[in-house]
């Protein structure tokens, strides 16, 4: 999901007409995109836009590109006259193992308001960020094309250059921008899996920019006065580069500006050929309308599925039997199969208008033998007064670890925790109900709390998952015989013959404690918390109960589920 | 001549309660509590022999006691909202709108109120964006922060003036205290002769129903309206149970049940589903990943090559893909499940036509935690297939949704995206207090998704938004609270 601000005012000039915000909701919802807020005294709209693969929606311009086709108030892919311009960009061989594709295009005309400029860079942001993968797959560069002469160099070159960076008012050293400028310290990652530095430089030897990271001060910066502009977009996608400079030209020309072409002369060692930009070759995509009509459940004609195309600003290029040809507008490169073309005719059909069908695949629904055996279990420890919980798998490593007296353990730990609270898997449940308990001393007494859950476990094999079900009992005169009680009423019930095995475990008090043996396999533990572990989590109050592997008991059907 | 006069059957206690009532005439029940060191079930139960008798009245009272609110308190401590406004535009020229809540410290909402209060008197001027003090010596109203000054340090206050705008601002509240008093209807001396003092006894034993002295002694009346000892008794946990309740439900409608692993294989979780090795979702920050083992095993089946066809030139599907080389060590890496699509992937194997399936599954993802995100939550997620199942059939699916699980007509589908389904739609709830809630998405699986595994009908692919659901029905504002350890709570919450 990608987040926008705009304005409210601004969006209904483009429009056209005055919207409610309600309205303006249902419209913006043919975006696939909602209004997330609207702040009346700044006139500040905050619009969420659903989708990841369509960075031509990502501005005001995009989405009433998109609701002019819904309103029938303009149809089809918009055209607009390419001006040829004696701009080249001269490409460097070395750069092939880096960042070898770019794409430019020259605006004139221009006339941008201080509004204007921040959405600009709003949808520059937010392409580099999601759609460009921050800045590594692609980056896109505007400058002011005044103070630029043609040919430009897109080239490696010597660590020693030096240039002012925007933002700042002295020359420094390309190693030094990467370290010291706040865009180096974001982007300069890129620029050091590198072996070279990028640059882009103009004929006359002034630096327009270091690609992926930071424009130079003075060219690099787009200002009111600015009227013509150069567009760059550098990356390692050509079919991406390309997009990306489609959209920013759409949307130039749909502020009225005119767009002028660049040549791009690439080495051999990159592309076979040269290339002028912007590239609008229309590409086509051929759909089925009786497939098509299977698919939706619909029963649309051939014309009635070219007006709908056309209304989501695709052309109906021909047609021939059942076929229709379907001309894709060059900023959008989502489409891949006549799947995606099957979605913009339910869309432009108005899902709400389409008509739900009948529910019609009779199957019998049944629950798993092993959801049914855990339901069992939960049902016999309701039935002894216990309290369900449902805590969290995902937890903090001190509470499987230090807080009930266990060493560090293999355990399934988080690569890129968000905290330590939420960075390790449980593989037992019962650390989890001791801190339960620890949370509730203010509570009357006795307490009996239990949990059914999952836990992981890292085996020789693989990872697995499996139910394991705990039931803790805390009251003044708990003792061992209260344990061991239930456990009996448990696995009686469940008619499974076990034994108790001493053991000697650090969470437990010595001599209170053993492990559950049923067919001669251990499959839990059993007896009274350890006063040291009572006194770490400040319970003051004796507390007893059992843990037990739910997989290993022979009249349930619970299953233990390997990851690979 | 009157009547011949009755004989008046009270308990030793009662008549000691007539006694003490009969010496103070009128007298709270809190008193005589104190006086009799009876608990206060027993002694509404002598008391109502003296009531029936009529020889002591019962009469609850009520009066109201003022006191600060939270913001009342809030607003003595530090200045009313409006008179802090003031201050910061005092102490700073030409604030931007946008920036003054973060320069007071407080929230949007309690911002807003004051700045409609100063625009109200014209105490403030807002033009573009810029706001700024009308006049700088505004002393807006002292008097009321001077109450409200009072009341925190427990002085005598006069509010009738204010009362109404203390209430409307909710700055303070009126508390209901109640009580009951006891006034004495016949006096002791008067009865006295008439009061025949009893003996009864309390509890059956098993030797009075076997030897037979039941027959002899009378039984002690329950006072009935009396409140019983506070019980706790076992139960399941709320949002467990509701759980079960949606399984029902699903159940109900012809949904087969799956499950997976918690720890997930990135092949399940993105590639079998279509989503590029690139793609934003699979980043660091968008998916827990595991520090050791880093990578699991990719299955040797011929499904994984297929898979990785697809990616690559889109297979025999008539795709694009997604033309670049896809890596199996990638595939192989394992992350904590981040959505129970994959599940579903799973399912895929071998799946049999026509089929319905659900999941309720744990899930994760990288974010802070807060009152409306968790790092671990549940989500419902299933897929449907049969040969002749259309578009329009997801959008039926979904609409039963609505009214048998979410139990509402109002509702509507919005175009949506999943980067394995296509096309893909949001079924989104209007609630009355909640406004527009998401509560569905569905889509039917892209053909990159089922070729692979041989899939040759259409299969939907849906999912609910049940914790919504759940907290709607709770009236629960912070997510939290679904898995909470606080007792109170799991053992007094109401069912749905």
């Amino acid at each position: 999901m990608v987040s926008i601000k705009t304005s409210y005012t601004k969006l209904q000039e483009m429009l056209g007409k005055d919207v409610s915000i309600d309205e303006l909701g249902n419209l913006l919802a043919f975006a696939k995109s909602e209004i997330d807020d609207y702040v009346e005294e700044e006139d500040m709209l905050v619009i969420d836009i659903k989708t990841s693969n369509r960075p031509d929606l990502w501005c005001a311009e995009g989405m009433v590109r998109e609701i002019n086709g819904i309103l029938g108030k303009e149809n089809k892919i918009p055209i607009y006259e390419i001006e040829p311009s004696d701009f080249k960009v001269v490409v460097d061989p070395k750069l092939a193992s880096s960042r070898p594709y770019i794409a430019c295009a020259i605006a004139k005309n221009i006339s941008l308001t201080d509004y204007h400029i921040k959405q600009l860079m709003q949808l520059a942001e937010k392409i580099d960020q999601s759609y460009g993968r921050k800045r590594k797959r692609s980056s896109i560069g505007m400058y002011n094309l005044s103070m630029i002469k043609s040919p430009i160099e897109y080239k490696v070159i010597d660590a020693s250059h030096e240039f002012i960076p925007l933002g700042h008012e002295e020359k420094m050293k390309l190693p030094q921008i990467l370290e010291e400028h706040e865009k180096g310290q974001e982007f300069g990652d890129i620029v050091k899996g590198y072996d070279h530095y990028p640059i882009l430089l103009s004929a006359d030897g002034i630096t327009l920019s270091l690609p992926p990271v930071i424009n130079s001060n003075d060219v690099g910066r787009i200002t009111e006065e600015t009227t013509e502009c150069l567009i760059e977009v550098t990356g390692t996608n050509y079919e991406t580069v390309n997009v990306i400079l489609n959209i920013l030209c759409q949307t130039m020309v749909d502020h009225g500006s005119k767009i002028y072409s660049v040549e791009i002369e690439y080495p051999k060692e990159i592309r076979d050929k040269n290339d002028i930009n912007p590239n609008l070759e229309i590409e086509e995509i051929a759909i089925d309308i009786d497939v098509l009509n299977k698919y939706l459940g619909t029963n649309i004609s051939m014309k009635d599925a070219t007006e709908l195309v056309e209304k989501r600003r695709f052309n109906g290029v021909s047609q021939s039997k059942s076929i229709l040809t379907v001309a894709i507008p060059p900023y959008r490169k989502d489409i891949l199969h006549w799947v995606d073309i099957a979605e913009e005719i339910a869309i432009a059909m108005d899902l709400n208008k389409m008509g739900a069908t009948k529910w019609k695949v009779l199957t019998a629904g049944s629950i798993l033998p092993e959801t049914e055996s855990e339901n069992i279990v939960r049902d016999i420890l309701l039935g002894t007064g216990g309290i369900e919980l449902l805590t969290f798998t995902l937890t903090d490593p001190d509470i499987l670890m230090e807080n009930v007296n266990l060493e560090d353990r293999k355990l399934v730990k988080i690569e890129n925790p968000v905290s330590k609270t939420y960075s390790v898997l449980r593989d037992q449940i019962f650390p989890l109900l001791i801190n339960v308990f620890s949370k509730n001393t203010h509570e009357t007494y006795p307490q009996s709390i239990f949990e059914v859950g999952e836990v992981v476990k890292i085996t020789k094999k693989s990872v697995i998952t499996q139910t394991n079900a705990a039931f803790f009992h805390a009251d003044a005169d708990a003792s061992f015989e209260d344990a061991h009680k239930w456990l009996e009423f448990l696995l009686k019930l469940l008619r499974t013959s076990y034994k108790i095995e001493k053991l000697e475990h650090p969470s437990f008090t010595e001599g209170r404690c053993g492990k559950i043996i049923i067919n001669q396999k251990e499959c839990g533990i059993i007896g009274e918390i350890a006063p040291n572990v009572l006194e770490k989590n400040q319970i003051w109050i004796p507390v007893v109960g059992f843990e037990i592997e739910l997989p290993l008991i022979p009249s349930l059907e619970c299953k233990v589920k390997e990851t690979y | 001549m009157s009547e011949p006069e009755k004989h008046i059957s009270l308990p030793i206690e009662a008549v000691e309660i007539y006694k003490i009532l009969n010496k103070k005439k009128k007298i709270s029940i809190k008193e005589i509590e104190e006086a009799t060191k009876l608990d206060r079930g027993k002694l509404e139960y002598f008391l109502d022999f003296l009531i029936s008798n009529d020889l002591v009245s019962r009469l609850p009272i009520v009066s109201h006691l003022m006191s600060l609110t939270k913001e009342g308190r809030e607003a003595a401590e530090k200045q009313l909202i409006e008179r802090r406004i003031v201050e910061v535009l005092r102490k700073n020229k030409d604030v931007l709108f946008a920036n003054l809540s973060e320069l007071m410290g407080c929230d949007k909402k309690e911002m807003n109120a004051g700045i409609g209060l100063l625009k109200k008197k014209d105490l403030i001027k807002i033009e573009k964006g810029t706001i700024s003090l009308a006049e700088q010596d505004t002393d807006i109203n002292a008097d009321l922060q001077g109450i409200l000054e009072d009341f925190l340090a427990n002085k005598e206050v006069d509010t009738k003036e204010f009362e109404a705008i203390l209430l409307e601002r909710n700055l303070i509240e009126l508390i209901e205290v109640k009580d009951t008093i006891l006034e004495i209807l016949t006096f002791y001396e008067e009865v006295k002769s008439r009061i025949k003092q009893t003996s009864e006894i309390s509890r059956l034993t098993p030797e009075m129903i076997r030897n037979g002295s039941w027959k002899d002694v009378k039984l002690k009346e329950y006072n009935l309206g009396v409140s019983p000892p506070v019980f706790y008794g076992g139960r399941k946990q709320p949002y467990a149970h509701f759980l079960d309740w949606v399984k029902r439900k699903l159940i109900g409608l012809g949904f087969h049940e799956m499950r997976g692993p918690l720890v997930e294989l990135e092949f399940w979780n993105f590639d079998a589903l279509f989503q590029a090795q690139d793609h934003s979702a699979r980043e660091w920050s968008d998916v827990y990943r595991v520090a050791n083992p880093k990578q699991g095993k990719l299955p040797k089946k011929d499904y994984v090559s297929l898979v990785q066809k697809v990616h690559e030139d889109g297979y025999d599907t008539g795709s694009k893909g997604w033309r670049y080389k896809w890596s199996p060590e990638k595939s192989a890496r394992l992350v904590l499940r981040a959505h129970g699509t994959s599940v579903s992937a799973r399912t895929l194997v071998d799946l049999p036509v026509p089929s319905k399936y659900f999941s309720i599954s744990r899930c994760y993802r990288p974010d802070a935690v807060d009152a409306t995100h968790l790092a671990e939550f549940n989500q419902v997620e299933g897929i449907v297939t049969d040969p002749s199942i259309t578009f329009r059939d997801l959008l039926g699916i979904l609409t039963t949704f609505a009214v048998d699980v979410a139990e509402t007509e109002n509702f509507v589908f919005k175009p949506d995206y999943y980067p394995f389904t296509e096309p893909s739609v949001e079924l989104s709830v209007n609630d009355p207090i909640m406004g527009s809630v998401e509560f569905g998405g569905a889509g039917i699986f892209r053909p990159e998704v089922t070729r692979p595994f041989g899939i040759e009908t259409p299969v939907i692919a849906w999912g609910l938004g049940i914790d919504r659901l759940f907290m709607i029905k709770h009236g629960i504002t912070d997510i939290r609270e679904l898995f909470s350890h606080k007792l109170e709570w799991l053992r007094t919450a109401e069912m749905s």
